[in-house]
């Protein structure tokens, strides 16, 4: 059964000047108990999706269900079973991450015992314990990001919205929000991650989207994205190997001003021969989802200049 | 949700936004008291210097203009969460019905002003005893007002998109309702012919019955049923009702 079922779901926000569309016609299903992935560029209609499942805004056209819930229709029913970190949120100054845990799971209905059990729980597991007893206004920027998480996973909502939940988190708090969001999933909740680190969405999620200009681009799991761009491994090469010679083997990219390039296994022997002869440093890997999904969006901007 | 549930989170959200950081915050107290004191001590001054007697009609309207600060306080908090904090949307995504947040979030601003009301209340059993009858109808009074006043600062608070768009507008609503109106001050300092246009402005309806209450005397008011306390109770009931319902149904809870 699916979770959560958009169709034809069309966004047009109005400007001052002319109608600004965010979504055009999504179509996207959601299966239940699914960590599900929402990727796409900066103002590619990723929030405006979120936003609308969330019952925070109303669709210009098209429907959405939630649950066998219409979205719109029914919002009081949906909300029970919703919970959102909302973009760019930040908590209340004078509250402790454990104040906030245990006051918001409260103010949703939950049991003073059951509040107070799972804010003890999550804040062990998300490493808020250091300062679970500092209000807000003393926490770094990433301990408040971490602090709304992780109000939001203690709630268990059978849907879980997180829109760019580790954003300015360090490695090691990304992961182990990573792990909390691994087993509210665990536990039957259905998540939708939207994140601009594709290293965190090819970690979490076993399926997704790639928006972008409001059209849902791709639909699948990241490793037949990967396999979509046609090539099996990455050559990251230092200076002395240039772009114009590696041209023949695959395609080409600059990465943090060195040439990469996307190639075949077979052609891996040739490139490094080429580089021990150019005196450079080479670096294989397999072909990551930040280089499929680049190739994936190019190509779809591309193809809209194009028409 | 339940009924009982929403009763919850209405307690749960008076509680961590008012009677939190009022705890923490002691000096917040002393914001709330700062403005309309200053205006009292005003009227004690000029009172002093020109022998009127302004100063029991000042305490009454300190206690008016911190009920119905509660609203510009209720208008830059509302806007300042979803708007800075997004956690308005928070809410929104929750059981936690609109009723339930808006009224968490007023009882929360009276909260913030019970030290202040309680001290001009205080103030004014001293320099102007009144009856137990009267404290109750003033009570009532504050109520009304607080009502309307934290459901307009709502209502406005949705309606922007920027919160350097709100401050200026919460001072001037809520400054034309609480200083210009005869609060401060007995509605005969002003023209009998202009009196009727200070009643435009809902505050005047809980001014006058306030002042009604606690027996302070009041010039005529034409036309004729202004003035009258029944005609000022039924002016609050309906301005608070009107904002109430105004809130209730152009307020933007989910965005259009």
């Amino acid at each position: 059964m699916d979770a959560l079922v958009a169709e034809h779901l069309t966004k047009v926000y109005r400007g001052r000047t002319a109608a600004v569309p965010a979504l055009d016609g999504v179509d996207l299903a959601i299966p239940t108990g699914r960590l599900f992935g929402l990727l796409g560029r900066n103002g590619a209609g990723k929030t405006t999706f979120i936003k609308i499942a969330a019952t925070l805004l109303v669709p210009t056209a098209g429907r959405i269900e939630l649950f066998g819930h219409d979205v719109v229709a029914e919002p009081r029913a949906v909300r029970p079973l919703i919970a959102l970190v909302p973009q760019e949120g930040r908590p209340f100054y004078h509250m402790t991450p454990r104040e906030h845990i245990v006051e918001y799971l409260r103010a949703r209905g939950e049991s003073g015992s059951v509040a107070r059990g799972r804010a003890a729980e999550i804040i062990g597991a998300m490493g808020l314990t250091g300062f679970a007893e500092e209000p807000s206004y003393r926490l770094s920027g990433g301990q408040q990001q971490r602090t709304l998480v992780a109000m939001i996973l203690a709630t268990e909502a059978p849907f879980l919205f997180l829109d760019e939940p580790t954003l300015g988190m360090d490695p090691f708090a990304r992961r182990q929000v990573w792990e909390v969001i691994r087993r509210v999933t665990a536990k039957g909740s259905t998540v939708l991650l939207t994140t601009h680190y594709l290293d965190e969405a090819e970690q979490l999620t076993e399926d997704l989207a790639v928006v972008e200009a409001g059209h849902v681009l791709y639909r699948g799991s990241p490793e037949n994205l990967k396999a979509r761009v046609g090539r099996e491994v990455r050559l990251q090469f230092s200076a002395g190997v240039t772009a114009a010679e590696l041209a023949p083997f695959g395609r080409v990219l600059t990465d943090r001003g060195r040439s990469v390039v996307l190639t075949q296994r077979g052609a891996v022997r040739e490139l490094t021969q080429l580089a021990l002869e150019r005196g450079a440093e080479v670096t294989v890997g397999p072909v990551t989802l930040e280089e499929a999904f680049l190739e994936l969006v190019g190509r779809g901007i591309e193809e809209e200049e194009t028409a | 949700m339940s009924v009982a549930l929403q009763f919850r989170a209405i307690g749960r959200i008076c509680y961590f936004n008012g009677l939190l950081p009022l705890w923490r915050s002691p000096l917040l107290v002393m914001a709330v008291f700062l403005t309309p004191f200053s205006f009292l001590f005003f009227l004690f001054v000029i009172g002093a210097s020109t022998d009127s007697d302004l100063f029991p009609y000042g305490v009454v309207g300190g206690i008016l203009f911190t009920a119905l600060f509660t609203g510009n306080g209720m208008l830059n908090d509302c806007a300042y969460l979803r708007l800075e904090r997004q956690l308005q949307q928070v809410f929104v995504a929750s059981p936690v019905s609109s009723f339930a947040y808006v009224l968490g979030m007023a009882l929360s601003e009276l909260a913030f002003t019970l030290p202040a009301l309680a001290l001009f209340l205080g103030i004014l059993t001293i320099v102007h005893p009144i009856t137990p009858g009267a404290f109750g109808i003033l009570v009532g009074v504050v109520l009304l007002t607080w009502l309307m006043a934290t459901t307009l600062g709502f209502l406005i608070s949705t309606l922007f998109r920027q919160l350097r768009e709100i401050w200026p507008i919460g001072t001037l609503v809520f400054s034309s309702l609480a200083v210009l109106p005869p609060l401060f001050y007995p509605i005969r300092a002003i023209p009998e012919s202009a009196r009727w246009a200070t009643f435009l402005a809902p505050s005047t309806f809980a001014g006058q019955l306030a002042d009604w209450a606690v027996g302070l005397p009041n010039g005529t008011i034409s036309p004729a049923p202004l003035g009258s306390p029944l005609v000022d109770l039924a002016g609050l009931a309906a301005a608070t009702l009107f904002f109430a319902l105004a809130a209730a149904f152009l307020a933007r809870w989910r965005e259009p």
